[in-house]
């Protein structure tokens, strides 16, 4: 039942940080859910090794929304190799729930997914 | 509302005294699926408790009780529907029974498909497969009160080899006026496959008045057992039809250079059946013919105007159905403001389930309500008033307390 704490995130969830698409970005990806219709796309910007800056566009329902946007707001300045061993664990924790029903993992884990996606692509740098 | 007695025969479904999350469950999401009544539940142990065994195959007492069993269950479909008896092949379920007819039919290079923007993907699909054979898919439009485009079937090209549509939308509602276009393409030469799944639970259907070739629905719609569902096809078109799947019990003899096929339905139900459904699903007709289709019809109506009428007068919700000539209870909505999971969650809280997301029909979704997911209430005859103003008041008070009406 404590993904009822996932409700107190509504002002986050009508203006989440980090969103919006930037001027400078070095690559972009789309995450999608296709049973609930989530759409996003996450901007990613490096500087070496490190995640500069993140940012993410698109809707989807609150639980996606505000993981996502915590999650982009978690990952500026982390080292590019962090994310990769991400999971929904991490989400969990910085949404500050413990449990996560079945119905609603994919929600949680479509923002990371899609930035797992871009760290990946462009990994060979 | 008293075309049938709700409160006496809601205490049919076991299900429906179930308690969710501390509250009496309401189930508004019978057009995913429906629940079932115990005469359908019980009859199925009954089926393994006296009649098991594999029909068609063995002589003994059992096996001719389960052939029995199995070929009653055709008749009351047959019945059901106004068809013959070996005019209802056993599948599935809906999407089982398009896609048998997508490999079936005799489609070719530049023949036409027309499906139209109402349907469910099980619908889409199969068709848009055809398009790698050079088989061309067109895609019928809808108005703003979400009626087909009828013009398209009075104009369509000589080409139009199969006109499919569905009968009744699962997320808009509409009731589409099969017969009349039913009629309008036979006349210009085009087979015709109705998409009964949302239609034959809820209305009498009957394949000669509508004058089809093809009907799909699936029993667990229609108080019915998953795993069961029919494919009508019309006598005198079925030879025109290639096989599907082969196997066991759809051949008249087999010699290693010359097999010859068994007429239909067999034909078409290549291997061990679902018996098992078959029988639940007879059962469910049993079920509903004791009420009298005419009666749920009436009841389903009296339901949705009311639903209509009093979602309506909610402010900060957006209503997508209860708009065409003709329509069903199945309300499709978004609280403004809100994603349409997170309003399914908050109504789950309270008890109430309902549907949320694209209701595998994304390109009408998409397209025509202009939205990435929408919530869906759909009632069956097993609801009541009582039921709708508990409902109206939870979503009125998530309106207030997220919405941004
Ligand atoms: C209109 C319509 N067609 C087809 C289907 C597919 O039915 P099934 O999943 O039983 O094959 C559904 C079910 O949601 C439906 O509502």
């Amino acid at each position: 039942m404590d993904e009822d704490k996932v409700y107190e995130f509504l002002d986050l969830y009508r203006n989440p940080e980090q969103f919006g698409k930037p001027k400078d970005f070095d690559v972009e990806e789309e995450g999608f859910s296709e049973s609930c219709g989530d759409n996003f796309t996450v901007y990613l910007k490096f500087d070496g090794d490190s995640i500069r800056d993140v940012h993410f566009e698109g809707s989807g329902c609150i639980i996606s929304t505000v993981s996502i946007s915590k999650l982009c707001s978690a990952l500026r300045g982390r080292r590019r190799s962090s994310v990769p061993k991400m999971g929904i664990d991490d989400v969990k924790k910085l949404l500050g729930v413990k449990t996560i029903s079945m119905s609603r993992a994919r929600c949680a884990t479509v923002g990371l997914d899609a930035i797992k996606l871009a760290v990946e692509k462009t990994g060979d740098e | 509302m008293n075309s049938l007695n709700v409160q006496r025969l809601r205490k049919d479904f076991p299900i429906l005294k179930k308690k969710v999350n501390g509250h009496n469950l309401i189930y508004f999401d019978s057009a995913a699926t429906s629940q079932k009544p115990k005469q359908v539940i019980d009859g199925i142990k009954y089926f393994y408790e006296n009649l098991n065994s594999n029909p068609l195959r063995s002589i003994h007492y059992l096996a001719e009780r389960a052939t029995e069993a199995y070929s009653d269950a055709r008749d009351k479909v047959a019945k059901f529907i106004n068809a013959a008896p070996e005019e209802i092949v056993f599948v599935r379920n809906t999407t089982e029974a398009i896609n048998l007819l997508s490999f079936a039919l005799p489609l070719a290079k530049d023949d036409i498909v027309a499906t139209t923007y109402l349907e469910h993907h099980s619908n889409l699909l199969p068709w848009f497969n055809l398009r790698n054979k050079g088989v061309m898919v067109e895609i019928v439009d809808v108005d703003k009160n979400m009626d087909l485009d009828l013009s398209y079937y009075e104009d369509m090209s000589e080409k139009t080899k199969l006109v499919t549509l569905s009968h009744e939308s699962n997320v808009s509602g509409t009731i589409n006026d099969a017969k009349k276009i039913s009629r309008i393409a036979h006349k210009k030469g085009a087979m015709v496959l109705v998409d009964a799944a949302q239609s034959v639970p809820h209305l009498p259907v009957d394949v000669k008045e509508l004058d089809v070739d093809f009907l799909a629905f699936s029993g667990h719609k229609m108080l019915g057992p998953f795993g069961i569902g029919v494919l009508y096809v019309r006598k005198s078109i079925s030879n025109q039809l290639s096989n599907f799947l082969s196997g066991g019990e759809m051949i008249k003899s087999v010699r290693l250079n010359d097999v010859v096929y068994a007429d239909l339905p067999n034909r078409f139900e290549a291997g061990t059946q679902n018996i098992e459904g078959a029988y639940g699903l007879g059962l469910a007709i049993d079920y509903l013919n004791a009420i009298g289709m005419r009666n749920v019809e009436k009841y389903g109506h009296a339901l949705a105007l009311e639903l209509f009428e009093k979602m309506g007068q909610i402010k900060g919700l957006e209503i997508y159905g209860g708009k065409s000539r003709n329509f069903g209870a199945i309300a499709a909505f978004n609280v403004k403001g809100l994603h349409s999971h997170d309003v399914a969650y908050f109504l789950d809280k309270k008890g109430i389930a309902i549907r949320s997301g694209f209701h595998c029909a994304q390109p009408f979704v998409e397209d025509k309500l202009r939205v990435n997911g929408a919530c869906r209430a759909s009632l069956y005859l097993y609801n009541t008033s009582h039921e709708i103003d508990t409902f109206c008041g939870e979503l009125k008070k998530i309106v207030n307390t997220y919405g941004r009406g």
